[in-house]
């Protein structure tokens, strides 16, 4: 390494350019169906892209903005109901209804901020915690509308798309829907990585470490807590869209409130506040549960001390641990706040 | 008009029930601005015990209850060691409530691969005995809770108000590094508070044990609605968790008579959500407000 | 080499070849049964119930095999729940390979399991789900051998009714599939015979007392029944809090309680006299004295030690016409569902199974009427 390099503030040297990492990203979705050819395993490869979509949304809520939200799967539950009844009660065409999914969360999300933007710390979680709750108790009562427990069934993927009638993705096919999801979901992460590395983002920081002086610093943080919930709550409604039309069979019971704490422990030991962080903490919680079901009984009681010594001994989650090697092999972190 | 009353006795007896897990939750909060999610979990293990011990050993009822004490004792002082205590120095308020999360997944599951999941019957001499009032109908069972609620509920207060550890306890809560100044340890203190917190919670798995539907899930029936009683009652404020566990209870057994159960959840959380609009601090509120 | 010898060798040699090829034979002649039950979480309730109906039965029949067969199970955790069912199934099917699936319980994750298993050309024999759907439309690799929510609910409403001579009625049920469900089906019936339902109450599972709903219950007046559709833990609880509330029989008041499908024998014994004059349904009755109730009765007892339940008898029987449909002659998938389609007259340690155009088993000796007499022993009703 050169001296003008060892005196350079910003990283000298990256293992990958960005743009060389968005590049493996898409290749490594794009070879993965087809390594994994079976449909149980191409089923959890679309599990793991919803999750972390959740997973992201709820990142950017909680480690960006610094929004203690334990309700996340409120709006997981409303951006699948609400594109699910669009098209099943009124018959709108599917990205219609995905758009109104999406939108009916993130509006969701801005409602509760806003109710909430006075509220702080721990009173903001449970003030989540309850909306989530109630939530989940209307889409369960509200059996007129929503069928509730009985279930709304045979929900078709999306349209296929033809051009002149021939059919170039058929949506059944389930290499096709995750190439959708993950597509999205990258697409969704390129966004956030953009917004997070601009103005807003430290903005945003700015709000997360100290409200206050934020202020003082004529930041209107009210707002832009506003707009961070509004953000990730969408991208939830999105993740809420792809489960209803990838498993077919919605109920309420998807949506209870231990879903946000499936979510929650994602982002955290995938590590807060970082992108990456969550994107690996969902594969590892989505695809633990699977590799584990060779164990038999104990398979959960697994899951969950890994769940709690990955906390104890990992605070910073895998994001942590991957920064501690690359250190180890030379290279130089990014600077605080950057992505 | 009896309906009315009777409801009330319910929602009275209801309420305690909540009060008697919510408690040791709020002395956690209180001391330590942290919240225990295998609390619950607690509750359902100290019931577990209460019912082996009686089962196994032929221990009558009331010693079941002091076993299950012990074990929630044990299992407080287990929990800090291994979770809180490490955790402290982290800036990271989350992180102890995802670990516990973590040990809550464990706990529950640990009972199901060793207990089952087919719910066990409780039966205690006080359980069925019916008394009858003016037509109005109670158990001894719910006589019981009452009466022992009302009785930790007073020992708790006076030890908080009127003993020098109480005292503490309280000037931990206010105000740590004050108090670290004034010469008390923080650390002891917050194992104190564990492990009586979660004595209670044992404690209250075994009164609850006849009244419960007794699987390894039986803590999560209860624990969403504890931490919404704790947060309306004031977080950290025993005086108000009592009221607003008596409150829920109340609204539990009104809603059922003139709406419908599936509605209660909605009501609580629907006034959790107002006093959180309109009173923060909760019901009664010993701390001061935070800097807004 | 004598002559002799050399003949001798003749025969012994094929003889000894088939010999070996025999056993080498019966070696791969397995069928194997894929199980989608819940394992993990609540639902556990009813899949460690179903294993050892399962294991009962595969330990009896691979003492001998079945034309040759023995049987293997593979159990998968589908924890009651769409999205786990889907991915347990989908395993189920890419690495197991089963040639019959059994499962689910609860009826969504069945009928979100329905298509995937469908669609790889596998039969599934359904004991568990009780939403008319399953079988309904008509889907012709699925069967279900228990009496679904139209069949018990229709049959009970007018048992009640005409038998009971009941006139009003007062419904309670879990929130879910099933309890929804069936609760509608009585309200349906009951109402067209010119009956009244004078409250419907539903309430979430996580519900421990059930004080305030008997007393909202003793305030309706005189009432003739009351359908109550929960499992055992809330069902103990609903029939003791009514009793205290003088509401039921048990309690000194003269409702009778109408328990349906879901509370397993021995419920009277945890109830105790609050159970008094209780009428159900039950897809089990040990009391049965067929020849194969009380074999199965007596190999449960002592292998486990404790009465069977009805989910333990439906697993059980799920097995057994598995076996039964592999001694008529199937051998793979295809040969299993068409076979399974033209049972005739199947006895079941639950009752006679054959299916009628939608797979569904129609026959009405499936549902089993018990009232708990005095000493809490039952006393079948018989009804059907």
């Amino acid at each position: 390494m050169s001296d003008a390099a060892a005196l350079m503030p910003f990283p000298a040297r990256r293992l990958l350019s960005r743009k060389a990492w968005y590049l493996l990203a898409v290749v490594v979705i794009a070879a993965l169906p087809l390594v994994l050819q079976d449909s149980y395993w191409r089923t959890n490869l679309t599990v793991c892209a919803i999750n972390v979509l959740l997973a992201l949304g709820l990142d950017f809520i909680l480690g960006y903005a610094g929004q203690l939200n334990l309700g996340h799967s409120a709006f997981y539950g409303l951006g699948a109901y609400v594109s699910t009844l669009l098209i099943v009660k009124l018959g709108v065409p599917f990205w219609l209804a995905f758009a109104g999914g999406v939108a009916f969360s993130g509006v969701a999300g801005m409602a509760l901020s806003l109710f909430a933007v006075r509220l702080r710390g721990h009173y903001l979680a449970i003030a989540s915690l309850g909306f989530a709750v109630i939530t989940y108790q209307i889409l369960l009562n509200w059996i007129s509308l929503t069928q509730g427990p009985l279930g709304i069934y045979a929900i078709p993927p999306p349209p296929a798309l033809t051009i002149a009638g021939v059919t170039l993705v058929d949506f059944h096919n389930l290499a096709a829907f995750f190439y959708l999801v993950a597509g999205f979901t990258l697409l969704v992460y390129f966004l956030l990585q953009q917004l997070v590395r601009s103005p807003i983002g430290e903005t945003l920081t700015a709000i997360r470490e100290d409200d206050v002086s934020a202020a003082s610093l004529g930041i209107n943080a009210a707002a832009w807590k506003v707009f961070a919930f509004g953000v990730g709550a969408a991208i939830g409604g999105a993740a809420g869209c792809f489960y209803a039309c990838f498993v077919g069979t919605l109920v309420p019971d998807a949506f209870v409130i231990t879903e946000s704490f499936s979510i929650l422990s994602m982002v955290i030991v995938g590590g807060m506040g970082t992108l990456t962080g969550p994107v690996f903490g969902a594969i590892l919680l989505t695809l633990l549960p699977e590799l584990l079901r060779n164990v038999g009984d104990l398979r959960l009681v697994v899951y969950g001390a890994a769940l709690t010594f990955v906390v104890l001994f990992m605070p910073g989650g895998l994001a942590q641990a991957a920064k501690y090697l690359g250190s180890k092999l030379g290279l130089r972190s990014k600077p605080e706040g950057a992505a | 008009m009896t309906i009315v009353a009777q409801q009330a006795i319910n929602g009275v007896v209801l309420g305690s029930l909540y009060v008697l897990v919510a408690l040791g939750l709020t002395l956690i909060y209180g001391v330590l601005v942290q919240i225990n999610f295998a609390h619950a979990d607690f509750v359902t293990l100290g019931a577990f015990a209460a019912y082996f011990f009686m089962h196994l050993v032929g221990a009558n009822y009331l010693a079941s209850i002091a076993i299950a004490l012990v074990v929630g004792g044990m299992l407080g002082w287990l929990i800090n060691a291994a979770i809180f205590a490490p955790l402290r120095q982290s800036r990271n308020e989350l992180l102890p409530l995802i670990a516990t999360i973590g040990v809550s997944v464990m706990l529950q599951n640990g009972m199901l691969a060793w207990f089952g999941p087919i719910p066990y019957a409780f039966e205690t001499p006080y359980s069925n005995q019916v008394i009858r009032i003016a037509s109005t109908f109670f158990t001894w069972q719910s006589v019981i809770i009452i009466v022992v609620s009302t009785t930790t509920i007073a020992l708790l207060y006076a030890f908080m108000k009127f003993t020098f550890l109480g005292k503490a306890l309280r000037a931990v809560s206010q105000d740590r590094e004050t108090a670290g100044l004034m010469g008390i340890n923080p650390n002891h203190l917050i194992m104190l508070t564990f492990v009586l917190a979660s004595a209670l919670a044992g404690m209250a798995g075994a009164m609850l044990a006849p009244i419960l539907v007794l699987t390894p899930f039986a803590g999560t029936s209860v624990i969403v609605k504890a931490f919404a009683i704790v947060i309306i009652g004031g977080f950290g404020n025993v005086e108000g968790t009592i009221l607003a566990g008596l409150i829920v209870g109340l609204i539990e057994s009104f809603t059922t008579q003139y709406l419908d159960p599936g509605l209660i959840d909605i009501v609580v959380f629907g006034l959790l959500l107002i006093m959180l609009a309109v009173r923060p601090t909760g019901l009664i509120s010993e701390r001061r407000e935070e800097n807004v | 080499m004598s002559i002799f010898r050399v003949v001798l060798a003749g025969l012994a040699l094929p003889a000894l070849v088939t010999a070996s090829m025999g056993s080498a034979q019966a070696q791969d002649k397995t069928i194997k049964i894929g199980a989608l039950f819940p394992l993990s979480g609540p639902g556990s309730y009813f899949g460690a119930q179903d294993k050892q109906g399962v294991e009962l039965a595969l330990e009896q029949l691979n003492k001998t095999g079945v034309n040759g067969y023995t049987f293997s199970v593979q159990y998968e955790d589908s924890s009651c729940g769409p999205l786990p069912a889907t991915q347990a199934a989908k395993r189920l099917l890419e690495q197991f390979k089963p040639d019959v699936v059994i499962g689910e319980e609860c009826s969504d994750a069945t009928l979100a399991v329905m298509p995937i298993i469908e669609q790889a050309k596998v039969p599934l024999i359904n004991a568990g789900s009780s939403a008319i759907k399953v079988t309904e439309p008509g889907n012709p690799w699925t069967f279900r051998i228990m009496p679904n929510e139209v069949m018990q609910g229709v049959n009970i409403a007018e048992n009640a009714y005409k038998r009971l001579n009941a006139r009003n009625a007062v419904l309670l049920f879990e929130n879910t599939n099933a309890g929804i469900g069936n609760a509608k089906v009585f309200n349906e019936t009951f109402t067209k015979l010119g009956g009244t339902i004078l409250a419907e109450i539903g309430f979430g599972r996580d519900v421990n007392d059930f004080t305030a709903i008997a007393t909202r219950v003793a305030g309706l007046g005189k009432i003739d029944v009351i359908p109550t559709y929960t499992l055992e833990g809330q069902g103990l609880k609903i029939t003791q809090a009514l009793a205290q509330a003088g509401v039921t029989k048990g309690g000194g008041g003269q409702a009778i309680q109408l328990g349906t499908i879901w509370l397993p024998f021995g419920f009277e014994q945890k109830a105790g006299n609050t159970a008094l004059g209780y009428i159900r349904i039950v897809q089990f009755d040990p009391t049965d004295q067929r020849p194969v109730v009380r074999d199965f009765v007596n190999a449960f007892k002592a292998k486990y030690n404790a009465d069977p339940t009805h989910i333990n008898a439906h697993s059980y029987d799920q097995v057994m016409l598995i076996a039964d449909v592999v001694k008529r002659g199937a051998t793979d998938s295809q040969s299993i569902r068409d076979t399974l389609a033209g049972t005739k007259n199947f006895a079941g340690v639950t009752g006679t199974v054959e299916f009628d155009k939608t797979n569904q088993n129609d026959k009405m000796d499936t549902v089993h009427y018990m009232e708990t007499k005095p000493d809490m022993s039952w006393t079948s009703l018989k009804w059907n």
